[in-house]
């Protein structure tokens, strides 16, 4: 399957972002989201803690719709999915 | 209604004109502008599909508890100079204070919610304005 996932802000300057995957079936989010950020260790530690939790201030959206970090490890993505991962936001 | 992120400026003239329906007592225009505050520039981005279907919720949420008659809201995107605008929200409404309140849902609910980030350029190189709201599952760290 496909699954693209596209980082923001600063997140995007350290990783990159429009990210295409091809995670295995019962992929989860936390996994998918580690394993592409584990390529800058700057990256990483941004996003996750030294337990490899998401950082409770980091925002996760599925499809444009808000998925709760600590539900993340629960949640297996699908074909054609888009995932996004930011900081808080500050616009206006 | 125009309910939009652009990288142009706005023309507020025409908005303020565009948004006197019939009934309106009180048009209120709020313009957010980079501030001066030793950078060169601003850099803003924002993640578009979801920003602007999340300022189409805010706008309608705005329009039932204040009564507006009509809505305008502009984010700009993109590399900003010192004085220049970066989100233009245009409310009418039949009195002033449901102008008023109107347009100050708006902005503050922006604020909250719309995934739009600003960088601040300056002659040493860049930081990220800290987002005033924690979205995930705790406050943002210091």
């Amino acid at each position: 399957m496909s699954v693209k996932v596209r980082f923001f802000a600063r997140f995007r300057e350290l990783l990159g972002t429009d990210i295409m995957t091809e995670p295995g079936a019962g992929t989860t989010l936390t996994a998918l989201v580690s394993g592409i950020a584990q390529k800058n260790r700057e990256g990483y530690d941004a996003i996750f803690d030294e337990h490899g939790s998401f950082r409770e201030f980091v925002i996760l959206m599925r499809n444009g719709k808000r998925v709760e970090t600590t539900e993340a490890g629960k949640t297996a993505v699908a074909d054609g999915d888009e995932i996004a991962v930011f900081p808080p936001v500050a616009g206006g | 209604m125009v309910i939009r992120i652009q990288t142009e400026d706005v023309d507020i003239g025409a908005l303020i004109t565009g948004a006197k329906k019939h009934g309106t007592g009180a048009v209120v225009v709020f313009d957010g502008i980079v501030r001066d505050d030793d950078i060169t520039e601003m850099e803003l981005e924002a993640y578009e599909d979801v920003a602007v279907a999340e300022m189409e919720k805010i706008a309608a949420e705005a329009t039932r508890l204040h009564n507006l008659l009509h809505v305008d809201i502009i984010h700009r995107i993109g590399r900003l100079s010192v004085s220049e605008n970066i989100l233009i929200i245009v409310v009418s409404a039949g009195h002033r204070p449901e102008a008023y309140a109107g347009s100050r849902y708006i902005i503050e609910e922006i604020k909250k919610s719309v995934p739009i980030w600003k960088k601040e350029l300056t002659k040493e190189g860049g930081r990220w304005v800290p987002g005033e709201h924690g979205h995930g599952a705790g406050k943002p760290r210091t």
